[in-house]
């Protein structure tokens, strides 16, 4: 139990901005706060760091109550957006700069005086040390003397994780670090965050709107839309058993495509299909749901073919490595975004080229290995089942 | 650009005349204030050199006699210079040293979020709206020997026991003109450095804050750093409107009691059209455009070399 | 957020209070009967029912021709300004020519010349040209200390306008001209009235030229009039204190209204340029 929010809510006058949110996550853990702008994420790790305050609830830190503590005593680090970095300082100051704070005396603020004392401590062995150390497993020891506008987009982001990792805290917030970099660095980055959690150990809190990060970084993930938790757990068990609609679109590109159906004795109908639900995936009688299948379970195949439903080939796209190919169903509905506006489409994912064509008539074979069933008013999931492997 | 079939003529033509046509567009366009610059600020200029090197009188203007740099050598010596001299640069660093602490601290009061920020940062500036020839007025008022209200509070509290005008005395006329001036400027400082502050990046004040510096260290760590070159430049605008304030000193003392408020721009004014000394009040002129010109050469020497040692190792 | 900080909302309001006071202290006198000013204790609060004094004041001295006066240095100062300021702004901003660096430089030495030092030569030359007893001759004095400081703030603002939107002009077939005053004056426009405004308190204030180029008393500006009060005793205290604060008042009112546009061009072309 490193991190635990309990009924976390914060208000702003009468508005609820985060509702009541609860996450608990281990020592060592690597927890993904993942959501769309306005959700709520970054205001979440705010309260955690005590850059906001908390209206109601608590958080806890290994064992510690912190809510009502001030930043600088929850031994917390955090890594901002702009990586905040001081740019009147040398990158050995910078980093430095939490160790000399900690041994901070009113009088440090005489001048001279001052500035040989912490001076002093710059120079201690111990914090010396700290820094050079740091410095080496981020590999700026070169830079060490140079300020931090003579530096790359991704040398300031280590920069900014150094200043974070000197100090050992229990906890590391970080508030979309990456989205300053271009592409390729980005993904350098995430690797190297990864493994410095691997290596420097401690709690991780990381808020991100990027899918791919939260489910290649994470080892929880905590989705949040309008400021509540909408699912909270592994990365796999958001992809594969995704909590209710918003979830099951939020996660995966193509996102997952919900077709109107019903479930009546055990029997699911989806158009003129009729398919036996599995035992144990859901309640045989739940009526009107939303069947969730991700683009990579549904086959195409020939028109007419038994246990398909027929559609019409609307959009082509080839990816490389995969095709991509729009279907519109003859006669049935789907929820392609969050207002349910009606569409006929669904996305098929095909590995390679697909060599089908606009207007083409194609059947769909949609078997039931991996889904899930949400109840069609209020989304939620109400059965399904992930593939087995 | 991207609709044009195959362009008619090479880009680089395009370039290339550019530059030409944009260079009497240039000339059209700044040729009126060159000319009006030009006529009524340096020709007037050039004439006070000149005149500061004869010996002119105000009584017969057209009576120029060429006497080389003896009126330079006339006001280096005398002691009613010196004294403006001492007195430009006492009421000039007060007034910088004084605006701008006023400022910050205003700034910073301004700055934190509270109800009602907006009206008070338009009614903090009502000041620096104030006509100077007001502000004079009202505070020739106030230090008014028996009914002013600083005197008649210094003698409730017991400091003083008859009533006194300060800016009949001595050593209270300077101070008594810095006080007006600096209610009049402080507002400026206060709303440039409030713009600055607006600039400090707030995730680079709360990186401070999460690495445990108290609010001290915040201001000299985050805050500082980012509205000094601003600070910078308007100490020195403060400094070069400082040596040439006129109207509230003349108003107020005219330079007096014995000279004490005697800055530069007054005693060339006094030797001008007091004792009609055209030729040495043009060199007090230009002398006190000279200090001016340097403190802003050094100004921009001082900041290019702080930007030098903060910018490359 | 807003918590109740009660040091921090007494400074507040001590910073106000000496703000405010002055001018406030300027009032409550201008509605004191000179018995009573020359009382034991002062009168502290405003007796409104003095305020003829106001009706009085415009009536028994000349204040009526002196704001006239005033105002019409200060909006001739004003026009003449900005007609004079816009085009080079726009070249400093915009053109590249020779001498640009020494025209930036040479706005900014005029910054240095006091107004006292060159009465004396302008004197001389509105002497000649028969301009001195004139209005406009204020209007052209005024006008060479603020075209500087208005080409200076203009200059910022055009910065700031994108560069994009004069090359759709150009690519439309606007002239150089046309972009200015179609494209460019309107996308300034907020700077521009912050500009008028300071030179508009410019003419309104100066003190200078009006005391030394005028001598006809139907002539005089508001200031010089009412300095020639400081030190006469000829006329009450509060009469006195009703004309300044008549002459202060539209100042301060006119800024408020703007103030928000006139702090963003003061910092945004008078300090950063």
């Amino acid at each position: 139990m490193a991190l635990k929010l309990a009924n976390v809510t914060k208000s702003f006058e009468a508005h609820k901005v985060i509702d009541n949110i609860d996450i608990e996550v281990g020592d060592d853990e690597f927890l993904v706060l993942l959501g769309p702008s306005g959700c709520g994420k970054s205001t979440i790790l705010r309260m955690i760091a005590g850059l906001e305050s908390v209206t109601s609830g608590e958080i806890h830190l290994a064992g510690h109550r912190v809510d009502q503590l001030p930043p600088s005593e929850r031994d917390m680090a955090f890594v901002f957006q702009s990586y905040a970095l001081y740019p009147h300082m040398t990158v050995r100051r910078n980093i430095a700069f939490p160790l000399i704070m900690r041994r901070h005396r009113w009088w440090f603020h005489l001048p001279v005086i001052g500035g040989l004392a912490k001076r002093r401590i710059e120079r201690s062995p111990e914090v010396r040390e700290k820094v050079e150390r740091t410095a080496e497993m981020l590999a700026l020891t070169k830079m060490l003397d140079r300020y931090p506008r003579t530096l790359s987009g991704g040398q300031r982001q280590r920069v900014a994780l150094g200043r974070a990792m000197v100090r050992q805290p229990s906890a590391f917030l970080m508030d979309e670090p990456l989205s300053n970099l271009d592409a390729k660095l980005r993904t350098a980055m995430r690797a190297e965050i990864t493994q410095l959690h691997q290596r420097v150990g401690g709690t991780f809190v990381y808020v991100t709107h990027d899918q791919i990060e939260a489910m290649t970084m994470g080892s929880r993930i905590a989705l949040l839309r309008d400021g509540t938790l909408q699912q909270f757990g592994t990365p796999r068990e958001i992809y594969e058993t995704p909590a209710n609609t918003y979830v099951a679109r939020f996660i995966g590109t193509p996102p997952m495509n919900l077709i109107a159906a019903e479930v009546t004795q055990g029997t699911l109908t989806v158009g003129a299909l009729r398919l036996p639900l599995p035992d144990g995936t859901a309640d045989g009688n739940c009526g009107a749901v939303w069947l969730g299948l991700r683009p990579g379970a549904l086959r195409l195949t020939a028109l007419g073919a038994p246990g398909t439903l027929p559609g019409t080939v609307c959009l082509v796209e080839h990816i490389g490595a995969e095709s991509v190919v729009g279907v519109t169903l003859d006669g049935l509905h789907t929820a392609h975004d969050d207002d349910g506006a009606p569409t006929r489409e669904v996305m098929v994912t095909l590995p390679g080229y697909a060599a089908h064509k606009a207007g083409e008539r194609v059947g769909i074979a949609c078997d039931l290995t991996a889904f899930s069933l949400f109840d069609r008013s209020s989304g939620a999931r109400v059965g399904g089942d992930a593939a087995r492997s | 650009m991207m609709t044009r079939p195959a362009p008619s003529r090479p880009q680089a033509t395009d370039t290339a005349a550019a530059p030409d046509r944009s260079r009497w567009t240039a000339a059209v366009f700044v040729a009126p204030v060159v000319l009006y610059l030009l006529a009524l600020q340096f020709y007037p200029l050039a004439q006070q050199f000149y005149l500061s090197v004869t010996a002119t009188s105000l009584l017969d203007p057209s009576r120029q006699t060429f006497v080389g740099l003896e009126n330079y050598r006339d006001i280096l010596s005398d002691p009613e210079f010196h004294q403006a001299l001492r007195v430009t640069v006492v009421y000039t660093l007060v007034c910088v040293a004084g605006s701008i602490l006023l400022g910050l601290g205003a700034a910073l009061l301004l700055d934190r979020p509270f109800r009602g920020r907006g009206i008070a940062r338009a009614l903090v500036t009502i000041p620096w709206a104030a006509p100077p020839v007001a502000a004079a007025l009202i505070f020739v008022w106030l230090f008014n020997a028996q009914y002013g209200l600083v005197s008649r509070a210094s003698q409730a509290l017991g400091l003083s026991t008859g009533g006194f005008n300060w800016l009949d005395e001595p050593s209270f006329a300077l101070p008594a003109i810095l006080i007006t001036t600096l209610w009049q400027i402080f507002p400026f400082s206060a709303v440039v450095i409030l713009a600055a502050l607006q600039s400090v990046p707030s995730e680079l004040r709360e990186a401070a804050v999460i690495d445990g510096a108290d609010r001290l260290s915040v201001f000299k760590a985050v805050v500082w750093p980012t509205i000094r070159p601003t600070v910078a430049l308007l100490a020195l605008l403060i400094t070069v409107w400082s040596l040439r304030r006129f109207d509230v000193i003349w108003i107020m003392t005219q330079g007096g009691p014995l000279g004490e408020t005697n800055t530069l721009v007054i005693d060339l004014y006094r030797r001008a059209f007091v004792y009609l000394d055209l030729g040495r009040a043009a060199a007090v002129g230009i002398v006190g455009l000279v200090v001016a010109v340097l403190v802003t050469l050094i100004y921009f020497w001082a900041s290019r070399r702080a930007e030098a040692a903060s910018g490359k190792r | 957020m807003a918590r109740f900080r009660p040091f921090h909302a007494a400074a507040v309001l001590a910073l106000l209070g000496v703000a405010a006071f002055p001018l406030y202290w300027m009032f409550v006198t201008s509605l004191t009967p000179s018995a009573r000013l020359f009382g034991a204790a002062p009168q502290v609060l405003p007796d409104l029912s003095q305020l003829p004094v106001y009706l009085d004041a415009l009536t028994s001295t000349s204040l009526r021709h002196w704001l006239f006066n005033s105002m019409v240095v200060a909006v001739g100062t004003t026009v003449l300004s900005i007609l004079l300021a816009v085009l080079p702004a726009y070249a400093l901003s915009r053109l590249k020519f020779p001498g640009m660096l020494l025209l930036g430089f040479t706005l900014f030495l005029t910054q240095m010349l006091p107004e006292a030092m060159l009465v004396v030569p302008l004197y001389d030359i509105f002497a000649r040209l028969g301009l001195l007893n004139t209005l406009l001759g204020l209007i052209l004095a005024n006008t060479a200390f603020t075209v500087p400081v208005v080409t200076w703030i203009l200059k910022g603002a055009i910065d700031a306008v994108p560069s994009e939107i004069e090359e759709a002009a150009h690519i439309d077939g606007c002239s150089r001209l046309g972009i200015v005053l179609t494209v460019v004056v309107p996308l300034i426009a907020p700077t521009l009235a912050a500009a008028a405004v300071i030179a508009f308190f410019h003419g309104w204030n100066e003190y200078v030229f009006a005391q030394t180029f005028i001598s006809d008393d139907q002539l005089r500006t508001a200031s010089v009039g009412l300095a020639s009060f400081v030190g006469e005793l000829s006329t009450p205290i509060h009469t006195v204190m009703a004309v300044g604060f008549i002459y202060t008042l539209p100042a301060v009112v006119f800024y408020l209204f703007v103030q928000r546009y006139v702090v963003a061009g003061m910092t945004s072309g008078g300090v950063k340029g």
